[in-house]
């Protein structure tokens, strides 16, 4: 866990994230160790549920015993609407995840080059996160219609945001005598900003899209989840309508289990993206 | 006066809040555009007046009280929990390897969809409180934690050459060191405890300003709706940008 996950919006002193060479070696070790206690842990968690169930602490309507949950896990993985509601959810976390973040890396370099214009927007943008976007579904289909692009664009909206932050954050945050090396060295502005300042600004850049992708997903599901009519979040909210707890749970399964993996994959990618940079 | 007159010999600046304002009054003015061009968005004048007399609604302030009630009792046990979890985590390595993954983890899940499975456990009025606290506890938690860890070594020395005890180290010492990401934590947790009681309140509730919006959605009765998230935001606007001007004041 980075400091940049932390704070989403406005990281700490640009150099924080990096860690300490010392600290990277001692790193294999408590890594295994963490994955074997979450492991653990998880396990520990089903055991809970497992007891729980079998001795009657709640009742099977409140909470379903695993025991029933795992077929019908297995029958709905086989099922056509679920891959097909995965893939709807799925295709919007894409979409907004790269039109967002793109975006996000636009307005980001924008607000760099003009700084004025940057703080004019900043209380905005920080505040975004306290504003519940999903109230602003009912207008956008209104403007869009009932279809998956309002979810889109709300989602698009959320990844982008963070993205923006972080990207502003590593660029202000660059030595100035990068620039300066850039042109003594005659580098054009294309040279500038591509072997420059964003590699430069890379950590910063990177934890902004981990943080992109995270809340693409969020925004997606809660959107489907509060008023869409297909995809996970609508599934759940649906069963859990029509009483059908035992699926219901599975969907949340499903969905947790799904972020979960999309968290760790991320900070796989994080990690390997920054190869070799510690020393920075 | 001084100050002023160094800003504008250097070069012609622009005023940085005048500027924020400036940018709000050109949303608004959109605002009444796409008015004018749409006949189903309301104008800012049709809203503000509809908020207005919603407030003389008995009902209404009802909700408008359920909402603030949830949203402020979620926000404080979000802040308590996060800073004892968050201190747990910071302080000690053994708790950090067992639970930092999964803490990480459920930071980016959404954590809505766990709503339906709450309903049953807290009952309706409390299954909001509990999802406004499932929203603020993670930037809090996360920011004591890691604001703990960047903490430079010296000030434990320190700590241990004065013999300070364990409530004046947390008190003349964490809380000092930490008081910036502490802030953000707080911020975030401030929003997101909001934005946590509304969504649930979208989904399920008795009385909620969440229930009203999709009310006076399902009705048809734009101007209600647009009153009732103009009031959601532009409070929530405010809170948060008050908490991040306290946060940058403190460096």
């Amino acid at each position: 866990m980075e400091s940049t996950v932390a704070a989403p919006v406005k990281t700490e002193s640009p150099h924080t994230p990096t860690p300490v060479p010392g600290r990277r070696r001692k790193r294999p070790s408590t890594g295994l160790l963490s994955a074997v206690c979450t492991f653990g842990l998880l396990v520990l968690g089903c055991l809970f549920w497992h007891l729980g169930s079998a001795l009657a602490w709640w009742s099977p309507a409140t909470i379903p015993p695993l025991t029933e949950v795992t077929p019908a896990l297995v029958e709905i993985l086989g099922s056509g609407e679920f891959w097909g509601d995965a893939g709807r959810t799925g295709f919007e976390i894409a979409i907004a995840f790269v039109g967002g973040g793109a975006f996000g890396l636009l307005v980001g370099i924008g607000f760099w080059k003009a700084p004025t214009i940057g703080r004019v927007f900043e209380p905005y943008l920080v505040s975004f996160y306290a504003v519940p976007l999903v109230l602003f579904y009912p207008v956008m289909i209104v403007i869009v219609g009932i279809n998956q692009w309002s979810v889109i664009i709300l989602a698009s909206i959320m990844a982008g945001i963070p993205m923006a932050l972080n990207t502003w954050v590593g660029l202000s945050g660059l030595p100035p005598v990068y620039l300066k090396l850039a042109r003594s060295l005659g580098c054009n502005p294309r040279q500038t900003m591509f072997e420059v300042a964003l590699p430069a600004a890379a950590p910063f850049i990177v934890a902004g899209l981990r943080l992109a992708v995270v809340y693409a997903l969020i925004g997606a599901v809660a959107m489907e989840f509060v008023t869409a009519s297909a995809g996970l979040g609508f599934r759940i909210r649906y069963l859990y309508e029509s009483f059908d707890t035992v699926e219901m749970f599975v969907y949340v399964l499903v969905v947790l289990a799904m972020s979960l993996a999309l968290t760790f994959l991320l900070s796989v990618a994080e990690r390997a993206l920054l190869r070799g940079r510690a020393g920075r | 006066m001084t100050a002023a007159s160094v800003h504008t010999r250097r070069r012609p600046r622009i005023n940085v809040p005048a500027g924020s304002f400036l940018l709000l009054l050109l949303v608004i003015l959109l605002w009444w555009l796409a008015a004018q061009l749409s006949f189903v968005i309301p104008t800012p004048a049709d809203t503000v007046g509809a908020l207005v007399s919603n407030f003389g609604d008995a009902d209404y302030r009802r909700h408008v009280e359920a909402t603030a009630a949830a949203v402020l009792v979620a926000f404080l046990v979000a802040g308590l929990l996060g800073v004892l979890l968050g201190l747990a985590l910071g302080l000690s390595k053994w708790v950090r390897i067992i639970f930092e993954p999964l803490v990480v983890g459920f930071n980016g899940v959404p954590k809505i969809v766990l709503y339906p499975v709450l309903l049953p456990i807290f009952s309706l009025s409390g299954s909001k409180i509990v999802m406004g606290v499932l929203f603020g506890l993670f930037p809090i938690l996360i920011n004591v934690a890691a604001g703990i860890r960047d903490m430079p070594a010296v000030y434990w020395k320190l700590a241990r050459s004065v013999n300070a005890n364990w409530w004046q180290v947390l008190t003349q010492i964490i809380v000092p060191a930490i008081r910036r990401p502490l802030l953000t934590g707080v911020r975030l947790a401030a929003s997101l405890s909001a934005v946590g009681v509304v969504l649930a309140e979208f989904f399920s509730t008795r009385f909620g300003l969440g229930r009203v919006v999709l009310r006076a959605y399902g009705n048809g009765n734009y101007p209600d709706m647009m009153a009732t998230i103009l009031l959601l935001i532009s409070v929530a606007f405010i809170v948060s940008l008050l908490l991040w001007r306290w946060e940058r004041k403190t460096r």
